[in-house]
């Protein structure tokens, strides 16, 4: 673990990895209800740092499927850490603010853990967020 | 159990039972450096154990069969991860992460291209957390070798931790089915030698001498078979212990868990 930097999060490795052409999601081109959960996904925050889960790039997808007349969300999202002592709270709270949305009956969610989360996935606004907490990247 | 299942059960186990034993040095390792660093990997441990039993809870297995009301007779881990430390003896879980770390390191890259995708696409995100496993083992290795005592007990725990390290490359029932379905694209056989090629060199090159793999006596104790040593059943009884205690009937969760 490097001690030298500011990390909030001791266990994630700010590195650069290789960029993915269709990462970072953000939801931008989707509509109705769909667009819906991103926005709520939005306001859910990293426990430790003052980002938001889909600027930090943990969700990786959001689809919206009609099941037996119900509306049911399903969130694929990673973790920057395979030991993240936070995951249960994170999925947790990302499930309820999904099903949180306007006309979602239900939600829930998938951790992948491919392609790898760096510090790539993070958009923009993410790492001017990270650099505003105190983070040199 | 399918040779996924077995695969599953031997990444899963190692990980887990490697773990739980590091984490008895928390507050006992020498340095307030390496009490951390040897902390931070067994929780990298833990949450790739968790990934794997991961893999076999979608397949159907809950939580407490997978560890709290599993028979220690089931478990399929390498003796060299369930061995109890000698006490105050540094040297043991130095040498006893490198090898393990060493063997890991391959095996994961044997995984990378396997025909299950749940194994695949976990693969790449395990051996990114992997590297300063080893780097950690090294350095303490290379430090505690030039020494004249910590010599002593590096070889010492060498001599002792070597014959259960070859229960790593111990096959299983399905050892067969795991290559020729692709979910390993090598054997464990293939594996092993690649491993005594990285560590004997090495461990020779700091003035070690490494027990003659065909010819090092070995304990009965094999692991991936179910048969374990004395220390495996003690440190069974002990991390089961307080779900027994208190009586429940399903792993607890944390608040809001699963909600």
């Amino acid at each position: 673990m490097s001690s030298d930097r500011p990390t909030a999060c001791a266990y994630t490795d700010y590195v650069l990895g290789d960029g993915h052409e269709e990462f970072p999601k953000t939801g931008e081109d989707s509509t109705g209800v769909e667009r819906r959960v991103w926005e709520a996904l939005y306001e859910v925050e990293d426990p430790e740092m003052p980002i938001s889960v889909v600027d930090l790039g943990l969700i990786y997808d959001v689809r919206v499927e009609e099941i037996d007349e119900k509306t049911h969300a399903t969130v694929t999202m990673t973790l920057t850490y395979t030991g993240c002592p936070a995951r249960s709270m994170l999925k947790d709270d990302i499930r309820g603010a999904a099903a949180s949305a306007e006309g979602v009956d239900s939600a829930e969610v998938r951790l992948v853990w491919s392609p790898e989360w760096t510090l790539e996935m993070v958009t923009e606004a993410g790492k001017a967020d990270l650099r505003e907490f105190g983070l040199s990247i | 159990m399918t040779p996924l299942e077995e695969l599953l059960f031997r990444l899963a186990d190692d990980e887990y039972v490697i773990a739980e034993r590091y984490t008895e040095w928390q507050i006992y390792a020498p340095t307030i450096e390496s009490d951390l660093a040897l902390a931070n990997i067994a929780q990298d441990e833990f949450g790739h154990a968790r990934l794997w039993y991961d893999v076999l809870e979608e397949r159907g297995y809950e939580e407490k069969d997978l560890l709290w009301e599993r028979d220690p007779e089931d478990f399929r881990h390498s003796t060299l991860c369930e061995l109890a430390f000698e006490e105050g003896d540094w040297a043991d879980p130095v040498v006893r992460s490198y090898l393990y770390d060493t063997a890991e390191r391959l095996r994961l890259e044997a995984l990378v291209d396997s025909s299950e995708p749940a194994i695949a696409g976990r693969v790449g995100k395990l051996l990114s957390e992997e590297n300063y496993h080893r780097e950690h083992a090294q350095s303490w290795l290379e430090r505690l070798a030039e020494g004249n005592e910590s010599h002593h007990r590096v070889q010492a725990a060498l001599d002792r931790l070597f014959p259960h390290a070859l229960s790593i490359f111990e096959p299983g029932e399905q050892e067969k089915e795991i290559v020729s379905q692709g979910l390993r694209t090598e054997s464990l056989d293939d594996l092993r030698e690649e491993w005594f090629e990285i560590t004997i060199p090495y461990l020779e090159s700091l003035g070690l001498s490494v027990p003659e793999p065909e010819e090092v006596a070995r304990p009965d104790a094999r692991g991936r078979d179910g048969s374990h040593t004395a220390d495996w059943f003690d440190l069974h009884e002990s991390f089961t212990a307080t779900y027994h205690e208190l009586g429940f009937d399903q792993p607890t969760r944390l608040r809001g868990e699963g909600a």
